[in-house]
């Protein structure tokens, strides 16, 4: 058998994708959407700022913010896993994934970056306005997580095996 | 026959309805906005609460309350207005749903919460605070409660498709 094909007909992917119960395909897609509001959320506070909003809150404290957002991303692989499992078949050709697929890891990327950049230089953290490469990198990673949204999003209404939910 | 009712079925008379239901497009589009305004609102909203909950003690909350919460304020609008598009499209499936009444009840208790915070005058208190100024206790109770309506709110969203008949 296929490989995706014993993926998608293990009793794991078929109890996730047929049961009818809320413990599986609502309650993981739940888990993803709220896994999204706990990564991109943050995320956008600190890209915003870096950006130049609300300039007198200090920046370096936002740092903690990286925890709240590893949570949210775990969440998401977690689920992520999960729901791919059920819909192997299809989702795993889809080309729709692939591209939410590249602005994750793009984004994650830049949170790394602006990390080792911006955070743990404090001579940048002290200052008001922050250099343009700094900016730039911030919005950019917006951009990401804008495409990533879509990507995501529009996997329920175009490519193989999308059904509106 | 109830106002909700009346409303659905005049709203469904109307060449917005018919567009959105006509289109292929529309609804994945505001479908895909109103997933930029969750995280805009969750982002402002949700990290301000974190922040009088106690985590992230440095953030100088006073400052992050004032200048965050329009931007809430802005993906919350951004949400009425898709929400309501899609709403408009197919206005019966709605109004039927379970999850729907559920979504737009904790909406209300969410936002009976904010009035909350502004009236009882700990928004005041807070946009106070320093840097390392720990929250009141009323802030500590809005903020939990406002955690857990707006990811209620995103939960009853997210059940649209599955409780109920209607979709």
């Amino acid at each position: 058998m296929h490989f995706l094909e014993w993926i998608e007909q293990s009793g794991f992917s078929v109890w996730v994708r047929e049961s009818g119960t809320f413990w599986s395909y609502p309650l993981i897609i739940f888990l993803h959407t709220m896994g999204l509001g706990f990564l991109v959320g943050p995320s956008i506070v600190i890209c915003m700022r870096i950006c130049g909003f609300a300039p007198a809150v200090s920046l370096g404290p936002m740092e903690k913010l990286y925890s709240v957002m590893w949570v949210g991303f775990w969440i998401n692989v977690t689920s992520g896993i999960g729901m791919l499992m059920a819909e192997a078949t299809t989702k795993m050709i889809s080309p729709v994934f692939y591209i939410k697929l590249v602005f994750i890891a793009t984004a994650v990327w830049m949170m790394h970056l602006l990390r080792k950049s911006v955070f743990r230089n404090l001579a940048e953290l002290e200052m008001k306005s922050l250099p343009m490469t700094s900016r730039m990198m911030a919005g950019a990673l917006l951009m990401c997580w804008a495409g990533a949204i879509t990507a995501g999003r529009l996997m329920a209404y175009i490519g193989p095996g999308s059904t509106p939910r | 026959m109830n106002y909700i009712d009346l409303f659905s079925k005049w709203l469904a008379t109307t060449p917005l309805s018919n567009i959105v239901s006509d289109s292929r497009w529309i609804v994945p589009a505001s479908q895909v906005v109103h997933f930029f305004g969750l995280a805009l609102l969750f982002g402002m909203a949700g990290m301000l609460d974190l922040r009088m909950l106690g985590l992230g003690k440095g953030i100088a909350i006073g400052e992050f309350s004032r200048r965050m919460i329009p931007w809430a304020g802005a993906g919350f609008l951004l949400n009425v207005i898709t929400g309501f598009i899609m709403f408009a499209g197919s206005p019966f499936m709605f109004a039927h749903n379970r999850a729907f009444g559920f979504k737009m009840l904790f909406i209300a208790a969410a936002g009976l919460n904010v009035l909350f915070f502004y009236v009882t005058g700990t928004a005041r208190k807070v946009e106070a605070l320093g840097s390392r100024d720990d929250a009141p206790r009323s802030a500590k109770i809005i903020a939990g409660l406002s955690l857990f309506l707006w990811v209620g709110v995103m939960f009853w969203g997210r059940m649209l498709p599955f409780l109920g008949n209607s979709f």
